[in-house]
Formats: C-alpha cells, structure tokens, sequence
C-alpha cells in the first residue's frame, strides 16, 4: 500500500466529510486508480523546471486603503444558526 | 425575430431603433424559454417578471437617447456565477433558495450594456463536470439528440436560439464541449480577460468564465463590453495593457495553423477523420497548416486534475456549515462540520476535496503537486513554443461524441474527458470551440488556441471556416 | 544539574489601517458583532480577494523598522485548517516567502549588557474571527469583524534566555511598532498577540530539549510569569530524570498556572499552497530604500532630541520616550506651554499616576495636552494653587471636563483678594496667640504653621505667598 492510500483515511477526517463506508470502500479502489491514472505525469523529467505560482501574469495589483462599511441586510440569510448578531456553532471547550 | 438569424450588433440596431422593444422581446423569449425547457431542462430558474421590468428599464433608456450595446438582448447565466435577482445553486440541492449578496462582474457588464438575464443555466453539481449528469434537476438534453446530454446548458439556449449570449464557466473545458456537442461557438478568453468576481470556481487557477454565441463576431461584441480591469480581480490586470478592438486580423491567406497530428491519435477512426476533413476544407478556404507536436496533452490533463484537485479542497472548505448549508443537529462542532460538509458537498466535490488534500499532505506534496507545478510551466512553454510556428492551434474539442442522458460515467473516464481542454487551460491562451463537422447527425467541435489576446483573430477565422456549415438543430438553418 | 532557558516569541500585530487586508470593510472596533462583514471577509462563493496597499505598505516599514532583509518578490499562501472563525477554511498568510526575513532588535540582557535578538522572519497575514463562548454553554458565538483584519506575524529566532529578556523583548517590540506608526500594540485590546515556545537543555549541551508552546498571554505580565511558571515546570520534570512532552499550553490567568490545551494531539498539517486569486507582490530595491528613508524617528534618536534641545535630564528623556504617544503627548504640550521640563514633571507625576490608575495610554485618555497646557498656565497666573492643580487634574482626567471648568465648577479659585484674606490673617493671628508670641520672641519658623492654619481656613485656595506677606505684616504690625 501506497503513502497514498494510507492517507485516505486521514484525508477523510482531515477534510471533516461524514462518508458512508460503501463510499469509502469506493474512494479506496478509486485512489488506486487515479494514482495509476497520474503515473505518466510523475515520470515527466521536470529538473530544473521552476513551477509555476499563479495562472495569471498580473503582479502588484492592490487598492487603496479606503473603508467602505458593506450592505449587510442579506449576508446572514444562508447561516443555518443566527442569532443575536452571532453566528452560532455547538459549544468548544478550550 | 429569429435570434439565430442575425448578429448582436443587428439586434442591439433593430432593438435601439425601435424594431422591436426589448420588452417585446424578451417576452417572446420568455415564451420560447418555458416551452422548450419542458424537454431540454435547460435552466435552473427562468427569470420571467424581472426580465420583463428591466426589459422595460432599457426600454426608458433607449427613449432618452441612450446607445446600449447589447440593447434588450436576452442572455443566460450559468448558475455557477453569482446574480443577485435570482437563486445562485451552484448546482448543489444545498443552495437550491441561496441567494447571493452580491451580483457577479461580468453579469453586471452585460447588464450595464442593456442585456437582460432570462435564466440561469444547468450545471453539474457544484460546477465539478461538463455533462450536467450530477445536476440536480438532472441533465440537460442536447438539442440535437434529446437522449443524449448537451454538455452545457448555455451551448444549449444558444443552438434553440433562447438567448444571444450564454456567459458560463469553463475549467477543465465545460463550456468549449458544450458548443462543440450543441453545434455553436464558446470562447475561454485569455486567463484574465474577463473578470471572475462572483464565479463560484473549485479551481482558482483554472475557473474562468466565457461566452457562447452563434458566431466569431458576437462574441466580439460580448468581449468589448465583458473584457477589462475589476479592481475586484486580480487576474484581470493584465487587460490595462490590451483592450479589445485594437488588434487587425491578417488575411486568411497568411494565418497559419498548427496541427498537432498525434494529437488525434487519441481519437476513435471516426472522429479524426471528421477533423482530417475540416483541415481539407480550411485548406481549401485559403489558410496554411504545419503539421507540430504537443506532446505532453496526456501529462498536462494528469497536472490539471492534480492542481484542480487540491485548490477544490481549499476552496470548498468554506461550505462548513457556520455561514452556509441546513442546520445540523449537531453535538459537537466536528459533528457539525462533518454532517454539514457531507451533506453540501456532493459526490464528486467529496472526491475531489479528499483525493485533493491528500494530493497536498505531506509525503505527496512534493511527489504530485510540486510536479505538477512544473509540468503546467512544461506545458506553458509547449503551447508558446507551438505559437511562434504557427498563428492559430488547431485541436478536438471532444473526444467523444455527447454521453447519453443515462451513462453513468466511470471514473476516471469522465475527467478523460478533458484530454483536449484541460491541456490549453492550463497554457493560459485563450480557446474558441467552433463546429468542425458532424457525425452520426451530432455536431463536432474543434478548438483554435491563439496567443493570449488574439480572441479576435480566433473569432475571425472561425467565422471565415464556420460560414459553409451552419447548422442548428430541429431542422432550422 | 544547571539548565539553560531557551525561549523563542511568535508576535502578531494587527497593522493600523483603514481597511481591512482583502476588503474595503472597516478595521475598527465595533461593539457590534458581525457589522464589519462583507462577502469577501465572510468567504462567500466567488468573492474574492483584494489586496490592500497601505497593509503592504506598512509590513514594509515594520520589516525595515526590525532591521529585516526584504523579500522584493513576494506572494500569499493559503494555509489551511478548520476553525469556526475563519471563514474560508483557509488563512491567507505569506507562508513560503515572508516579506521581511533576517532581522534583529537590540534589548538588555539580565546583566543590563546589550543583546541582539535575531528575527528570523515577518510575514502578513490575515486576522481570524473571534469566537465567544456562551456561559450557558449550549453555543459558542462567532464574530467575524476581525475576520480579515491585516497582521504582521514577527517570528524571533530562540535567542531569549530568560522571562525578564522576553518581556524586554516585547517592549522594544512594541515601542519600535509604535514609532513607525504600523501599529498601537495593545495587547490588552488584542491588537499585540504573544505565543512563546520554551525549552529547557543543561548548560553547554548543544542541542535543544522539547519545547512546549504557551499561548493566551494576555499582558506583557502575563508573558514574564507564565514563562517563570514553565520554567519550573519544566526544570522539576527534568530533575525528576523524566522527559518534558512537546505540547501547547494555554495560560491560566486567575490559576497562575499554564494548562494542557485539549483538541491539540494531531499536529497540524496545513497542506499550504500558493493562492492563485491574488498577485503576487514586486518590490524595487528604490521603494525599500524610501521606506527606510521614511522611517519615523525612533525612541532613542528622540530621546536624545529632548535632552539637546529640551535640555530634559536623561532620566526625563528615556521616561517620556518610553511610548510613543507619552512622548507625542510632551511634544504637544510644549506646542502652547513651553517650559520643558515643568511639563515633564508633571508628565511624569500626577498625569502618568492617573494613566496607570486608570490602566490608558496616553493617547486614549480624554485629557488632552492642550488641558494640561491649560492647568500649568493657570498656575504660573496665580489662579490656582500646585496643590490645587493637581486636584484640578485628577478631576478633568476623570471627569472629561476642561481644568478651567473644574476650577470654576467646584469654586477652586485662589483667593488673592487682599481685603477677604485680611479678615481670615485676623481671626488666625487672634487664635493662635501662642505662635505668634513665639514668632515675635525670634521664632520666625513658625510662620509656616502659621500660613498653613490659613490655608486650612480657605480649603487651600488661598494665594500661599500673599498669606505669608499678611501674616508678617500684621504680627510686625
């Protein structure tokens, strides 16, 4: 078994995604094959290639430090739990 | 009027003076939209009564003397792109009632420019294929063949000419199959070209969003009023330098085509005998061919789903269940995240986050992301190096003809797919996909990759190839 | 055994903009939760990121102000992890190339000889959210105003080897931040956060022990005795011959103690990668050479400015220098009252006792420098008496008010009338028969309890060299 493989799991619960067992059954023989799948591109001979940083040419693009207080009327309406002015989560422990 | 007929410039004139209202119309298209999405399940949400008002706005403005470009012309939006007038779904049955705060760019642009929106388009689920199979509302039917998928629901609104224009989101090449399986025209500007504020991209270095149209020359038109600088995307700086309308297109004579042969070994005998007879035809119409290699398309598709994989995980992270999704009765908040984000995300996004941050974990980070890096700079550097032999890059849009409606597709076969776009989304320069024939009575699309910022060159020749063949389905011409 | 101390600090600083890091929400506090929200700093879909050129501005002058070699190609990163507070599911933060790298700042060592503490890097990033935790313990709240909110992070190399350095650390720290004008550092208000990472080896042994990483210090106090705690801690695990566990601990303010933090046992994989959304950043060697020139004058250089040409005793300089706004807040004063160092006096005395009883800086105290202007004016007219003033202040410093309103208001006006102190000289010099045989019989010295039982008579507003010209006057005869 593959570095890979072995991660799944931890992939699973580092990406904090309830998967049904069949599914993760799916994901397993579905990892095998897409890292078989990626082999060619592992073996292209890159040495002394740079790789690339972002999909555009643009560089230095920034704005004024100018505040602009938001319309805030519908930036709450998707949230599950709202209340009070506070988005609400289950209660942590630190 | 029959929008398939006439060019936008036509429309916009016969709009501006009075032909026709825009109100008149966009209701005819409204019309035209509920009888033929009944069997095409085209868009996600028709637009109707706000159409109809802003129509009416237009209407005041072209009465007071204002020249509005798109003038009352009806268009559509992939609802992967944020319109605040209507539900945004993103094709996910988790945003089925979301509403967006905010309207995208390049919506706003068309707008600005007196286009009316009728309808936001079909998608896969969260935007992740080119077939709409993972849709929701389940697939839209190709217009040409209402058993098998278009591909793209805006390629689709355009061959039924519902719409002039069809803004969508391409990635991997969405869009480009979708006009090659409806038989019409979609460009992938440039990356930067045209503002992605308010697309909802998996991929940050690859999501951008396009047009489709009937021909070269509307797509020029939509590129003047969409292409330019957004203080709100960073990508689209590099337009300060290159507006549109400045370039002159060479004669047909002294455009030359690369035609990367191997290329089309990757194709069934069929298919490339379809393409083998297009280059005969634009031979014939006067444009010259070399024959070039690309030879790392299979390589370039591998680097693009590696990349696309691990910004998919990154940019999906956001739906966690705090600001977006259904309440969750959940104890603890790893319950709630995982409940949440199981929920949200659908299969394919739950696959790509994964197999995407697992891509990026140590032990792999060097071994598939770092190299894939380095094959995209590979891969730049082939497709520039192919474009000082030639003008223009010729390549299939497709390697198949459209899926049927009930194919499931097997992974990875469905990302294969990609084989001819994702390579030329990952060189950054810009991708018309234009009808280079037909088979079996199902249209057949072709890609002309140019240098960045030639759209108008590749609108040009296409225009010049796709005159002899215009086609649409249901038996119009 | 003998252990040597080895203690590294991680600084975040919140930088003094207008707006926030990627949006043009508001960096100001608001009592308010989730107003300074918009669908950038609130990770909506297809939102994104717009740098802020002033936070750019300012990292480049806390880089140059902390002695840092400049990155002049820099760029953001995505790091990311789940949290409540961050909205994206990723922190945008300059992981792989910091903008400022291989600095130092020099402070006392425990021996008062200068020490160098290297700074290994600085780098922006932005603020989290913040979460409250309900009492009642059914919901913890998020408020996402911080979210976005721009930081520098200044990272030490593990130079700091005791508590009494680290807290000298952060008080250079904070005094050069402030000078260059990037930052208010408070930590009290959280706009100076600490993280400390301790370890513990025999002196001369090369290598490093395990460290432990403190967090939640909430004053520079908090950071001295938490790492005095974790010192002890340490040093009686290692004399016990066990091993002292890598692990972070939060620090209890009201126990006095540092506590295992739970839900920290994975360590942290961050699977970062290069954010494509925004462009990267290009500096020209000229824009670092002009932000050095730029450079606000620092606390020593001023500090030596006051003794030139204040002609302020050392002593006097280094106090009023110690913060910036003490030192603005002096400068200020002089502006409409120039004596030096009557002001620094005062400064130093009654003013800085109400600071520290009322637990402001300079600059957030309501008392303006104008009002102390003002007050020692009053006095040098013979309005109120040095006694009378410094209860003037106490008040206007309390109060709001303005010391010429307090005098008036509680009738603190010193009597200088001739004819109503006359009276009052009478009814003493008839009281106190005893003293004033005394007086006459040579005992001059009496004078002064003479003067003082005056005073008493006029609550202490009477004119104290007038009271003594009467009395003589009137015992002489």
């Amino acid at each position: 078994m593959s570095d890979a493989q072995q991660g799944l799991d931890k992939a699973i619960r580092v990406m904090k995604i309830k998967v049904a067992l069949s599914e993760q059954e799916e994901l397993d023989r579905e990892l095998s094959v897409l890292l078989k799948w990626l082999e060619p591109m592992l073996t292209v001979d890159t040495a002394g290639t740079e790789q690339v940083l972002t999909s555009h040419d643009a560089l230095n693009v920034v704005r004024e430090d100018h505040a602009r207080q938001g319309d805030l009327a519908e930036l709450q309406e998707a949230a599950p739990d709202f209340a009070g002015g506070f988005y609400l989560v289950p209660p942590i422990i630190e | 009027m029959e929008l398939r007929k006439i060019s936008i410039r036509q429309a916009a004139e016969a709009v501006s003076c009075g032909d026709i209202s825009a109100h008149q119309l966009i209701e005819e298209t409204l019309k035209n939209c509920s009888v033929l999405n009944e069997g095409l399940n085209i868009f996600t949400h028709l637009a109707g009564i706000d159409a109809l008002e802003q129509a009416k706005a237009v209407d005041r403005k072209i009465e007071k003397g204002e020249r509005l470009p798109l003038a009352g012309l009806p268009v559509a939006v992939k609802d992967d792109i944020c319109y605040g007038v209507l539900p945004t779904s993103f094709g996910s049955p988790a945003f089925k009632e979301f509403f967006s705060p905010y309207t995208a760019t390049a919506v706003e642009r068309l707008m600005d420019a007196g286009a009316i929106v009728i309808g936001k388009t079909n998608l896969d689920d969260m935007s992740l294929g080119s077939s709409t199979v993972t849709s929701p509302i389940g697939p839209t039917a190709n217009p040409w063949d209402t058993e098998r998928t278009a591909g793209s629901a805006g390629a689709a609104a355009v061959a039924t000419g519902l719409c002039m224009l069809a803004l969508e989101s391409d990635s991997g090449g969405a869009l480009r199959q979708g006009a090659s399986h409806c038989g019409v025209i979609g460009l992938r500007p440039t990356t930067g070209r045209i503002s992605r504020y308010g697309l909802n991209a998996s991929s940050s270095s690859f999501g951008q969003i396009g047009i489709t149209a009937i021909s070269g020359e509307n797509i020029i038109s939509a590129m003047e009023v969409l292409s330019g600088f957004d203080s709100r995307d960073a990508s689209t700086a590099i337009c300060k330098e290159k507006p549109v309308g400045q370039d002159i297109v060479p004669e047909t004579r002294e455009l030359i085509i690369g035609y990367p042969a191997a290329a089309f070994d990757h194709l069934v005998p069929d298919l490339r005998e379809v393409f083998e007879q297009a280059r005969e035809l634009y031979t014939e119409l006067g444009f010259q061919f070399v024959d070039l290699e690309l030879a790392l398309l299979p390589e370039a598709l591998q680097a693009y789903y590696v990349i696309a994989l691990a910004e998919s995980s990154s940019n999906h992270s956001r739906f966690d269940g705090v600001r977006f999704g259904a309440a969750e009765e959940a104890g603890d908040l790893e319950e709630l995240y995982c409940e949440s984000r199981g929920t949200i995300l659908g299969r394919e996004a739950r696959r790509r986050s994964i197999f995407g941050t697992l891509l990026l974990s140590k032990g792999n980070y060097d071994l598939y992301y770092r190299q894939a890096l380095k094959v995209w700079n590979l891969v730049r550097r082939e497709f520039t190096d192919a474009l000082t032999k030639c003008d223009l890059l010729m390549l299939p849009a497709v390697n198949k003809l459209p899926r049927l409606c009930s194919e499931e597709a097997g992974f990875p076969d469905h990302w294969s797919d990609d084989i001819f776009c994702a390579p030329v989304s990952l060189s950054g320069m810009p991708s018309l996909s234009l009808p280079a024939g037909q088979l079996g009575g199902l249209p057949v699309g072709m890609q002309l990759v140019g240098r960045p910022f030639s759209e108008e060159i590749l609108a040009a020749a296409c225009d010049r190839m796709v005159r002899e063949i215009k086609l649409f389905p249901h038996g119009n011409s | 055994m003998e252990f040597e101390v080895v203690i590294g600090l991680e600084v975040h600083v919140e930088l003094q903009t207008e707006s926030k890091l990627f949006c043009a929400c508001p960096n100001s506090f608001v009592p308010e939760p989730n107003v300074n929200t918009c669908p950038v700093c609130l990770g909506f879909p297809g939102a994104l990121p717009q740098l802020n050129s002033n936070a750019v501005q300012q990292a480049l002058t806390a880089s140059v102000a902390l002695n840092c070699e400049i990155a002049l190609f820099s760029y953001f990163d995505r790091k990311n992890y789940f949290y409540p507070d961050m909205p994206k599911g990723y922190q945008l933060s300059q992981y792989f190339e910091p903008i400022g790298s291989r600095g130092y700042i020099n402070i006392e060592d425990d021996n008062g000889l200068l020490k160098k503490i290297r700074i290994g890097r600085i780098h922006m990033e932005e603020d989290a959210g913040k979460l409250v935790h309900a009492v009642s313990g059914d919901a913890s709240m998020v408020d996402y105003n911080r979210a976005g909110v721009p930081l520098v992070e200044i990272v030490t190399e593990p130079d700091l080897s005791s508590p009494g350095e680290s807290r000298r650390y952060l008080e250079q720290l904070k005094r050069i931040l402030q000078y260059a004008r990037v930052s208010d550092c408070k930590m009290e208000e959280g706009s100076l956060r600490c993280d400390a990472n301790i370890s513990l080896r025999p002196v001369g042994s090369e290598v490093f022990g395990s460290k432990t990483e403190l967090k939640n210090m909430n004053s520079f106090k908090a950071v001295e005795r938490s790492l005095e705690h974790e010192i002890k801690r340490q040093r009686d695990i290692l004399m016990r011959g066990e091993k002292v566990l890598t692990q972070t601990l939060r620090w209890d303010e009201d126990k006095q103690e540092t506590v295992v933090m739970r839900g920290k046992l994975e360590a942290h994989d961050y699977r970062c990668f290069t954010d494509s959304e925004l462009a990267p950043i290009e500096l020209t060697p000229e824009e670092v050479d002009r932000a050095r020139a730029a450079l606000p004058e620092m606390a020593e250089a001023r500090a030596a400015r006051f003794i030139d040409d204040y002609g302020l005793p050392e002593y006097d300089a280094g106090v009023l220098t110690s913060s910036r706004c003490l030192a603005d807040y002096f400068e200020s004063c002089l502006k409409t009252y120039n004596n030096p160092k009557v002001v620094s006096n005062w400064i130093m005395g009654e003013f800085s006792a109400q600071l520290n009883n009322a637990g402001l800086e300079a600059d957030q105290c309501s008392f303006r420098p104008s009002d102390l202007a003002e007050l020692l004016q009053m006095i040098d007219e013979g309005l109120i008496s040095g006694k009378i003033a410094k209860e003037v202040l106490e008040k206007a410093f309390q109060s709001g008010k303005e010391p010429r309103v307090v005098v008036e208001e509680e009738g603190l006006l010193q009597i200088s009338d001739q004819s109503e102190l006359e009276s009052i000289v009478e009814k003493v010099v008839n009281e106190n028969a005893d003293s004033v045989e005394k007086y006459r019989s040579g005992a001059t010295r009496v004078i002064g309890f003479l003067v003082g039982q005056v005073m008493k008579e006029t609550g202490g507003k009477a004119n104290p060299g007038l009271v003594n010209e009467l009395l003589v006057k009137k015992i002489e005869g």
